[in-house]
């Protein structure tokens, strides 16, 4: 009965809300044009803004996405090189952790920092922004910032720079391998080593549709595509299979179509702003981060993703590691933001709080606050900078230490009364709706 | 001689007024024996009181906590004019920049170091001459560089000269870096300053696309960085916290002139001829779009590559168009060249200029041709100030030249760092802070430097016309375009 009235009233609540967007007066054509009608022309017309994304899917309150209540920490005490941590990449049973000044190996079976190198260890530069591993050699890639790259390869680091190797720049921000290829993010454009010919291309303004070559990001599908995510060009999808073949451009081109720096006019109408930080495809479908909100893209839809309507921390976001389709993890820098579930638009959160230094998380649906949880310990830092997914367990690189959150009877997707509810954790629900503030309202800022 | 002295005491005079009109800002007692000069120029002692409540709060904090200080909230981005916004008729579903951007990772709790022996400041610019990736070619931006230089070496010496950091007693320090044209090298002049250099600010750069690298990377290492000469408007339009600008940037400045050219000047056609290159891009696109969104479409726009002489087909183009007027967005060098071209065409028409237009450069190379041209300025060079008088006394003494534009804004962004760091001390994320939550704004040598949500300089910007060989500068009120606005936060309909 209680499913049912929720049911209704969801359905009743997307009605209004449908109505209230398609009564809006002077929206332009979707897309839209990216002009301002003249001073002196009459208002447009009203029509209907471009469409939204589908509406989530309902979902009853005790239907919850998995939490993680098991949480390691681990900081220069336990080992690493420094607290600020700006990649992780877990292999097996190895997690490399690079930092501002060094790198680290964490062995899983352990739990704990077995190595660690710094530059008068051999690591060619002190700061590591990026970490690979070639599954076939299992040569570790590392992303230098301002060194260029690095492989550590039979305990041996070589060194690739703009001097001596194809590429573009020494700043590297983003790192990935696909098949024989080492592809690197940088300052300057993306290159791309081929590590059994030797063979170094480059992609800039000149071969590629990049406005701007900032490149911040890369990601390969797993299949036949890469996927750039440039600072001030969205984000650019490179197929290799027409790369390959030589047929047509294989370049497509995923920008903000209103076009403007201040404002995203409708929020499904594509990318939600033109500085991307971020991109992770799976199962065919993008999740993108940036420092103005995030989005979703599933071939058809797309769906613009803030944090005053979902109920993730901020809108600031430095990075993006999605699990699957539906589960995506943000890295901002108020916390961790996870929609847990696309679908019925459940997040989780988690931050540490700045006070008793416990940790939390809230579960939220449609940006209300569902179950409130208390434990000892989440992520290190609420201020996170990069993710990497383990099978179960997810590592979050922080700006004050690595957090391994263990995801004993992970599943996906939503369970009623799940066993995460059941250990050290204390869970509140919201307080009764009369007392509470009215729903996050989107904030115009 | 005597009348020299006199102005001067006068000056003093006045100075001395305006300090004891704000007791916390005092300088202290004896600093500026050694110059005559340092006792105008040297940075702002601390602390006024807002100052100290910032400093109290940030320095109270545990590495997991933000400060709970109020953050600046701006009822429309860049002060722009209702009828300049875009897709005015529709309310967006977010509007960017309206709420000052925080810092909440755990910088803060670093604690200062005590083994330095010098404060340095990191300088990045364009001062050596180097192959440019921009033009193909030789470099074309080390004299607005070395002017920039001129001004944060002015700053450091007089900051010194009153007592250096004055929470140890030790000299500040100008760590440079040449940044010319080469994408991606201003980036790794950043890293080295942040990691290698042990600088605790930097200021640059000029080209934007050096900026735009170099402060992606300074949000990376965490180091404040002041910009005092790249007028890009999307330098700012980037949500990182760790920037700052103290200068009026291109968009302010083209909606001055959209508003002279079509309010004022009633004009309908006007034409731009810009340079190929980030500052010509993106400085002329307020312009256009200011233009379209007042129903007078700019009926042509002609790009040229960079070392273009010869500017035939650009002015072929402007006479087909039947350009009212000519906006010319580039190098000193080019508005020159293109200006004396059309005049000997017999092509008439008023000339406007970008804010190089004002550099000497220009006026050299267009001989009688400059006069009755106008341009955007960032800043009135004219105004009665007695600290921008000293300022201009003690640049043309140590480099006898006159100071800029570039030269002016660096000075009064330097000083801004030297305040930062004299407040917060020598930890990054504070020195951030107490600029980011400045509140008054900074009574700098080129006017008052007040910070928007986004920490850029929405001060008042100025039109310069060159008459009888002088450039006379005009602000909004003597030209009675004042802004009718109504803030669009507050009056637009609801979220959807």
């Amino acid at each position: 009965m209680a499913n049912r009235r929720i049911l209704w009233a969801a359905a009743v609540a997307c009605c209004l809300a449908w109505s209230a967007r398609a009564a809006e007066p002077a929206a332009p054509t979707s897309p839209p044009k990216p002009e301002n009608p003249p001073a002196s022309s009459p208002p447009p017309k009203p029509e209907s803004p471009p469409p939204s994304s589908p509406p989530p899917t309902p979902a009853a309150p005790d239907e919850l996405p998995y939490v993680y209540t098991n949480w390691k920490h681990f900081t220069v005490a336990d080992g690493l090189p420094n607290d600020h941590i700006f990649a992780v990449k877990a292999d097996g049973n190895k997690v490399w952790v690079g930092t501002e000044n060094g790198l680290a190996l964490i062995d899983k079976r352990q739990g704990k920092v077995v190595r660690s190198w710094q530059e008068k260890d051999g690591l060619p530069f002190q700061a590591v922004t990026a970490i690979e591993v070639d599954k076939k050699t299992g040569d570790v890639w590392l992303g230098l910032f301002g060194g260029g790259l690095a492989r550590y390869s039979g305990g041996r680091f070589d060194h690739f720079n703009q001097f001596n190797s194809g590429l573009v720049n020494d700043v590297v921000y983003g790192i990935a391998m696909q098949g024989d290829n080492v592809w690197a993010a940088t300052t300057a454009g993306c290159s791309r080593y081929n590590t059994v010919t030797g063979e170094w291309k480059i992609f800039n303004e000149k071969n590629a549709p990049m406005e701007e070559i900032w490149n911040y990001g890369v990601a390969y599908d797993g299949k036949d595509k890469m996927y750039l995510a440039v600072w001030g060009s969205g984000c650019l999808e490179f197929d290799l299979k027409k790369d390959a073949e030589k047929r047509g451009d294989p370049w497509k081109v995923y920008l903000d179509p209103d076009g403007e720096m201040e404002i995203d006019l409708y929020r499904d109408d594509g990318i939600v702003h033109v500085i991307i930080t971020g991109v992770s495809p799976v199962n065919e479908v993008l999740w993108i981060s940036s420092y103005f909100g995030c989005c979703r893209y599933d071939g058809r839809h797309w769906r613009g993703i803030y944090a005053h309507e979902t109920g993730l921390p901020s809108d600031f976001t430095n990075n993006v590691k999605a699990r699957s389709e539906n589960e995506c993890w943000f890295a901002h820098d108020k916390g961790l933001g996870v929609f847990a579930d696309f679908p019925t638009e459940t997040v989780v959160t988690y931050t540490r709080d700045p006070n008793t230094l416990r940790g939390k998380a809230e579960v939220f649906r449609n940006g209300k606050v569902l179950k409130t949880v208390d434990m000892e310990r989440a992520v290190p830092h609420s201020f996170i900078i990069n993710i990497d997914h383990d099978g179960s367990d997810t590592w979050v690189a922080t700006g004050k230490g690595l957090g391994w959150a263990i995801g004993d009877g992970y599943y996906a997707g939503l369970k009623k009364d799940p066993d995460w509810m059941k250990g050290a954790v204390k869970i509140s629900d919201p307080v009764p709706s009369s007392e509470t503030a009215p729903a996050p309202a989107p904030a115009k800022q | 001689m005597r009348c020299s002295i006199c102005v001067f005491l006068t000056a003093l005079v006045v100075i001395s007024c305006v300090f004891a009109a704000e007791p916390a800002e005092k300088p202290e007692a004896g600093a500026a024996a050694s110059q005559s000069e340092a006792s105008v120029a040297k940075p702002e002692p601390p602390a006024d009181a807002h100052t100290k409540t910032v400093v109290d709060k940030i320095n109270s904090l545990n590495p997991y906590q933000a400060p709970d200080l109020p953050l600046r909230e701006d009822p429309r981005y860049a002060e722009t004019d209702s009828e300049l916004l875009p897709f005015r008729h529709v309310e967006p579903f977010k509007r960017h920049f309206l709420k000052q951007m925080e810092y909440t990772g755990p910088g803060r709790s670093i604690p200062e170091p005590t083994d330095v022996k010098t404060v340095r400041i990191g300088f990045l610019g364009p001062i050596y001459p180097t192959v440019s990736a921009a033009t193909g070619g030789r470099s074309h931006e080390e004299s607005i560089g070395r002017q920039m230089l001129h001004g944060c070496e002015l700053a450091i010496e007089q900051a010194n000269a009153a007592g250096g950091y004055t929470a140890r007693k030790i000299p500040f320090e100008l760590a440079v870096s040449n940044d010319n044209g080469l994408w991606g090298s201003s980036g790794e002049e950043i890293i080295k300053m942040a990691y290698k250099k042990g600088c605790w600010a930097l200021l640059g750069s000029i080209d934007g696309a050096n900026s735009h690298i170099a402060i992606r990377v300074g949000l990376k290492c965490e180091i404040p960085m002041m910009n005092s000469g790249d007028t890009d408007p999307t330098f700012i339009e980037t949500n990182i916290p760790w920037v700052f600008r103290c200068i009026g940037d291109d968009r302010q400045q083209c909606y001055l002139l959209a508003d002279y050219f079509y309010r004022k000047l009633n004009f309908s056609r006007v034409g731009v001829v810009r340079a190929s290159n980030r500052y010509g891009r993106f400085g002329i696109r307020e312009m256009r779009d200011a233009s379209r969104r007042l129903g007078k479409p700019i009926p042509v726009e002609m790009a040229y590559s960079l070392g273009t002489t010869d500017f035939s087909l650009q002015l072929d183009r402007l006479q087909e168009a039947k350009a009212e007027a000519v906006v010319h967005w580039g190098d000193a060098a080019d508005s020159a060249a293109l200006l004396k071209q059309m005049r000997a065409r017999g092509m008439n028409q008023p000339f406007f200029g970008g804010d190089r237009t004002l550099l000497k450069e220009f006026t050299d190379e267009a001989g009688d041709a400059a006069e009755g041209v106008i341009c955007v300025s960032p800043w009135n060079p004219q105004r009665q100030d007695p600290k921008l008088d000293a300022f201009r006394k003690a640049f043309q003494e140590k480099f006898q030249e006159e100071p800029d534009t570039y030269g002016a804004h660096a000075y009064d962004g330097m000083n801004l760092l030297i305040w930062g760091i004299q407040n917060a001390g020598l930890n990054r994320a504070k020195i951030r802070d107490v600029l980011a939550y400045r509140t008054d704004p900074w009574p700098g040598v080129t006017g008052d430097i007040s910070f928007s949500a986004a920490l850029d300089d929405v001060g008042e910007v100025f039109l310069a016309k060159r008459e009888k060989g002088q450039w006379n500068y005009y602000s909004r009120k003597d030209l009675g375009l004042e802004v009718k606005s109504t803030p669009v936060a507050a009056s637009s309909s609801p979220e959807k």
